[in-house]
């Protein structure tokens, strides 16, 4: 379908990098950019954490929490307890609407959301990459973290092999190139359109303000012709095939492709919504449905098995920290560029309550603390005001903030 | 979250153009003692300074400091001396005279301080314009960015055009264009027949069963209260196009009212229960006894199917129901083409001859026609680019003003495209251009600037070409302009303008941002979300057309209700969902825009009432008293509700603080007059007080609440008290002239895109006196858009 090929690229495409020098570093073997950009990756594991299991049982020492003691990289990222979204009293796994915008009430039937923190930095970051954004989830479902400033959701590409190509396969572009050129068409009969007006006398003040949003199109227009035709970075295809667990398969392919993502400057901003709300999964010495074992009431078995899911995903965002680590980049690794925010919506979700959520921030060079306690519940929109001020964006408030946080300064 | 009392809904409490003025203060240096001598100074030193000197300052007004420093912006003053509102009964009032001088001063002496400024196409107005050029019905101003910001109005003159909004032009009128001239032909239609719905969690498969020969469907939320949805098998729209849905349907259950079986499309995902993005298509209801056909004409997407919803207190989670509604069948039959070739066809090459040719076929793909033109001359398609863009720019024009866009054309055609999308390219050249854009003013003659403005106001669109000649006719005189306003108000499209127009007045657009609590008002749904502003609609619809005075805003016994509505109202008799005019008696305390849903709930704070933001919308959109913004330094009050102590209680702690009642008085008594409206709308006597829930909220019929204290409706506005919102009503409605004067004003700065200037506004003052018998609605606006065509566009 023509119009739905340009929608879609109007979700990744429309902002289209401005930088144009920035263009060369990308296409092939051209040189790294002399400091290293700055990303940023939000992953929400929707039905949260057991908390007693997640949480350090001694303040300030990850290594005494029974699921993060064997984390690699302690010194480099820090556990946040006492952080909330208020306004979840009556939500459930609504909750992972709000998550990432911190908007109140996401059960109401015409509940609108606000822009989400990834698409604000996006706007930001995204500038110089071919994908201003990448949003992830592991099954198709229409949402999930990422939501414009119109309140829409972005869906999320679940499938692996797509993701790859997108990112660095060959792709028939054809119709996007011969729709850009006729927008330039277009744009330059505007311009003789506007010469006419001009001769003939009319409000200057108008032309000029209609002349300037056309300029400013061109450009966007141009750098778009620019990237269709400047060619993806050739990475060889790392994906896993592995059947047996399934589950955690597409963890870990969607996790090695988020780091290409940004080893390649192919992308600086991801959110990956992970979450199976239905259906049996299998995990090494477990299987059941995630959602079911969330509700565990306390029991053993359940327990048991809930605790081997959450285990296994731990172990894949793990791995997927220390790789980013041994990844040299500048004068530190890749993870010292890459605020990585782990957490979820959900504080416990066997009740569905959304107080106390499990949040991680690692790397992005910030001075970690381990674990940090709060002595009051906060607002998770705290943290994300200070994370926007931290990438140099002044947006006032954001969500539910009343202030900075300033967790991250140490 | 809790409002904040010192802010106002969405929008900031002060005007916008208070606001901007502000921004322009200019200090002029000390005034010369001459300029105190002159009289409309003394006038004020006489009749203000008692309260409104640097010392008492009293509701944050100082009026030496707006003489000392000469401040350009006199509107509160104005307002509230215009209006009659200051000096307060019960001291020195002044007299015709001195208000009069005093007001006329005060608009000689506002600068000329607005900003270079020009109109530009609403995302509305471009929607709707170019569906009417071309002949289409599609919905896509939502696909343009939202850019009003904090402005009340679309049609504001400090909004401009910006690149995200401009990229967004050009992308929707590719797919109006591609719509409306598909590439690929059109496929021909087709029926569809299903009585199956896909696959969906275990959870909710219980609250349907087969039933006959189709589905018995009960009860479709989810147990927090979301909707859940069913979606329907069997059938994938192949195309965007309009689509004819007819459900053979009957209610099943021994109960009077009628069940409503909502339709949506959206994008069907496996078992995932929160709700999605989903467009509801309209509703169905089922009131009958026996099995009968229920159509609805819709546009659908490729890749969206069509879902039900149906809930009713009858049917609250009945497991393998009884009661509900049975859908024995569900017919789709589409794309469907009201004629043949398509209209935009049509529309676009008029009495071109075109061709119809059958394209292959097979199994696959249905077989699809494609319209082409016999016609590949050049003449021809000069031609049709030249009707097409005079109908657009409301203006005809001469060779060379047409030669860019042939040149788009031609291009194309050079390429090898065929005619018809070649004809494409200039089309969207068009669309996208300043002149159709940045309208109006680009058109020569002063009647087609006439008929461009009128038909912008009054139908947001472009004028067709009889209205074009009809206003060569109503550029002569007054009164021929006012016969081509009201045929014009009399044409279905005048709908669009005064659904536009009560949404931005009213601040209708706000109404799904809040969302009343489910344990407080766990009747509250989502269908009374859609059918509020409709009945809003039809009301201020009928009150301009059947040209009734403006106290009718106020009071009436009358408004336009269905099943829903009349129930969540209480009152009995009304079946179905059609909209209808319903009469009150007495003692019912609707009638008039105050008691409607629609205003109740926009004014609560997203969880409960608010008299204060009850207030504050009362006495900018009704009363128009402008609002001066709250002292910096005052902290806001975050309202407990339901609380030991009502909320009343709390806000009348603050009257012993003088700083804060002196505005405040004159804002709250409206809110509290409507206190006897909860959040929902409804009626009630005592307040609600939240319990908790336990573990995972499970939404039950009851809510979680208990009763607490008993309201109090009672207050006093400019010394006159009231019991409740029937007292209030009678004062509000005893001064028509200010109603009205407030309506004009609103209504004026919709049409232009600036709030009038002073002198403007004592014109229109006037001119309501004394050319607007009876203060009727549509004689009411008929003069603000005359006085606009001569004056706003200055």
């Amino acid at each position: 379908m023509k119009h739905f090929c340009r929608r879609e690229f109007l979700k990744f495409g429309a902002a289209l990098p401005l930088a144009m020098n920035a263009l060369g570093l990308r296409a092939g073997n051209t040189p790294k950019p002399s400091s290293p950009p700055r990303r940023v990756m939000f992953i929400c594991n929707s039905l949260g954490f057991y908390e007693p299991h997640f949480f350090p049982k001694v303040r300030g020492d990850v290594s005494s929490s029974t699921y993060l003691e064997n984390l690699a990289v302690k010194e480099k990222l820090t556990v946040f307890q006492n952080l909330y979204h208020p306004g979840m009293d009556t939500s459930n796994h609504d909750s992972e609407k709000s998550f990432l915008t911190g908007a109140p009430y996401p059960e109401a039937a015409h509940f609108k959301n606000t822009i989400s923190i990834d698409q604000i930095l996006a706007e930001q970051l995204g500038k110089g990459t071919r994908f201003p954004f990448l949003p992830l989830s592991i099954y198709d479902r229409g949402w999930g973290c990422s939501w414009n400033r119109r309140g829409v959701p972005i869906p999320p590409l679940h499938d692996e092999t797509q993701v790859f190509n997108k990112l660095f396969g060959q792709e028939d572009l054809s119709a996007r190139r011969r729709q850009v050129s006729n927008d330039q068409y277009v744009v330059q009969c505007l311009y003789r359109d506007m010469e006419q007006l001009r001769k003939q006398g009319r409000e200057s003040s108008k032309i000029d303000a209609y002349r300037t949003v056309v300029s400013e199109l061109e450009a966007q227009l141009k750098h778009e012709e620019l990237w269709l035709s400047a060619k993806k970075p050739v990475v060889p295809n790392p994906l896993s095939d592995d059947q047996e667990f399934a589950f955690s398969t597409k963890i870990s392919n969607l996790l090695e492709l988020s780091k290409l993502a940004f080893q390649t400057d192919s992308t600086r901003v991801i959110t990956f919504s992970m979450d199976w709300i239905y259906g049996a999964i299998n995990v090494p010495g477990a299987t059941g449905g995630w959602h079911t074992l969330s509700h565990h009431g306390g029991k053993e078995d359940a327990l048991g098995k809930l605790s081997l899911i959450e285990r296994d995903i731990l172990k894949h965002l793990n791995s997927f920290l220390v790789e980013l680590d041994r990844i040299p980049e500048g004068e530190g690794s890749l993870l010292d560029h890459t605020t990585v925010v782990i957490g979820s919506n959900f504080g416990d979700a066997s009740n569905h309550t959304c107080k106390n959520l499990p949040m991680i921030v690692a790397g992005g060079g910030y001075r970690h603390q381990g674990h940090r306690v709060l002595e009051k519940p906060t607002p998770l929109c705290n943290l994300y005001l200070e994370l926007l001020h931290q990438h140099n964006l002044d947006v006032g408030q954001f969500g539910s903030s009343v202030r900075d946080a300033g967790l991250l300064r140490g | 979250m809790a409002a904040i009392i010192h802010s106002i809904g969405h929008k900031p409490f002060v005007t916008d153009a208070t606001r901007l003025m502000l921004g322009l203060i200019c200090f002029w240096g000390f005034p010369s003692l001459k300029a105190l001598e002159s009289k409309p100074e003394k006038i004020l030193e006489r009749y203000c300074f008692d309260c409104h000197d640097e010392l008492s300052q009293k509701g944050n007004f100082d009026v030496v400091d707006f003489l000392k420093h000469n401040k350009p912006d006199g509107s509160l003053l104005f307002e509230n001396l215009i209006t009659g509102k200051m000096p307060p009964a019960g001291k020195e009032q002044l007299s015709q005279e001195e208000r009069r001088s005093v007001l006329d001063w005060l608009a000689k002496r506002e600068a000329e301080h607005a900003p270079v400024s020009f109109r530009r196409k609403s995302r509305q107005e471009f929607v709707f314009s170019v569906n009417d050029l071309l002949g289409t019905k599609l919905e896509l101003a939502d696909d343009i960015p939202e850019d009003r910001g904090t402005y009340d109005f679309d049609s504001d003159r400090r909004i401009k055009l910006s690149r995200e909004v401009l990229s967004a032009y050009f992308s929707v009128v590719d797919e109006m264009l591609d719509h409306a001239l598909p590439v690929e032909g059109i496929p021909t239609e087709r029926v569809w027949q299903t009585n199956k719905v896909k696959d969906s969690h275990e959870s909710y498969r219980c609250y349907l069963k087969p039933h006959d020969e189709g589905i018995l469907f009960s009860w479709t939320r989810a147990n927090n209260g979301n909707n859940y949805s069913f979606f329907y098998d069997n059938f994938e729209p192949p195309v965007p196009g309009w689509y004819d849905l007819t459900f053979d349907a009957l209610k099943v259950g021994e109960f009077e009212e009628d069940v409503s079986l909502q339709v949506y499309a959206g994008r069907y995902y496996f078992a995932d229960d929160r709700p999605q993005p989903q467009r509801l298509l309209g509703v169905v209801s089922l009131g009958n006894r026996s099995l009968a056909s229920h159509s609805l004409r819709v546009f659908l997407n490729p890749g969206e199917n069509v879902s039900v919803h149906c809930y009713s207190k009858h049917t609250f989670r009945q497991k393998s129901p009884e009661q509900g509604a049975y859908i024995k069948q569900l017919r789709v039959r589409g794309p469907v083409f009201d004629r043949w070739p398509p209209r935009p066809y049509q529309q676009v090459f008029g009495a071109l001859a075109l061709d119809s040719k059958v394209l292959s076929s097979d199994d696959e793909m249905p077989s699809r026609s494609r319209v082409a033109l016999a016609s590949r001359s050049k003449d021809d398609l000069r031609r049709i680019l030249q009707r097409f863009a005079e109908r657009a720019f409301a203006s005809d024009l001469t060779e060379d003003e047409l030669a860019p866009y042939i040149r788009v054309s031609l291009r194309h055609f050079k390429e090898g495209e065929d005619f018809v999308q070649a004809i494409k390219g200039g089309l969207k050249a068009i669309l996208c251009s300043p002149r159709f854009l940045m309208a109006p003013g680009e058109q020569r003659a002063v009647a087609d600037s006439m008929a461009a403005d009128l038909a912008r106001i009054l139908w947001l669109s472009v004028p067709d070409e009889e209205n074009r000649l009809l206003a060569n006719r109503a550029a002569i005189s007054d009164d021929t302009l006012r016969e081509l306003i009201d045929r014009m108000i009399d044409d279905e499209r005048s709908a669009r303008m005064i659904r536009s127009f009560c949404d931005q007045w009213l601040n209708l657009r706000s109404l799904e941002q809040v969302a009343p609590s489910l344990k407080l008002y766990p009747r509250y749904n989502d269908l009374l979300d859609y059918y509020f502003p409709l009945e809003t609609h039809a009301y201020l619809g009928y009150l301009i057309r059947e040209n009734l005075p403006v106290r009718y805003l106020i009071d009436s016994d009358f408004s336009f209700l269905n099943q829903s509505l009349a129930q969540h109202y209480g009152i009995n008799g009304v079946v179905g969902q059609s909209m209808r005019k319903v009469s009150f008696s007495e003692k019912v305390p609707r009638g008039g825009l105050l008691t409607m849903g629609s205003v109740l709930k926009v004014t609560t704070d997203g969880y409960d009432t608010s008299p204060i933001l009850r207030g504050a919308w009362v006495s900018k959109n009704i009363v128009g008293t402008p609002l001066s913004p709250p002292p910096e330094n005052v902290a806001a009050i975050e309202p407990a509700h339901g609380e030991a102590f009502t909320l009343r209680e709390q806000i009348e702690l603050h009257k012993d603080n003088r700083s804060c009642y002196a505005c405040h008085k004159s804002i709250d008594p409206y809110g509290f007059a409507l206190e006897n409206f909860d959040a929902s709308g409804q009626w009630r006597e005592r307040y609600r007080v939240k319990q908790a829930h336990k573990a995972t909220f499970i939404y039950r019929m009851e809510g979680y609440y208990r009763l607490g204290g008993t309201v109090d409706a009672s207050g006093e506005v400019n010394q006159r008290p009231f019991e409740n919102v029937f007292g209030l009503k009678k004062i509000l409605a005893s001064d028509q002239r200010k109603i009205a004067y407030n309506v004009a004003k609103k209504f004026f700065e919709y049409v232009n895109g600036y709030s009038a200037r002073l002198e403007q506004r004592l014109e229109l003052f006037d001119r309501i006196a004394a050319g607007v018998k009876g203060y009727r609605m549509k004689d009411l606006i008929t003069e603000v858009i005359v006085y606009s065509l001569h004056e706003g566009r200055k």
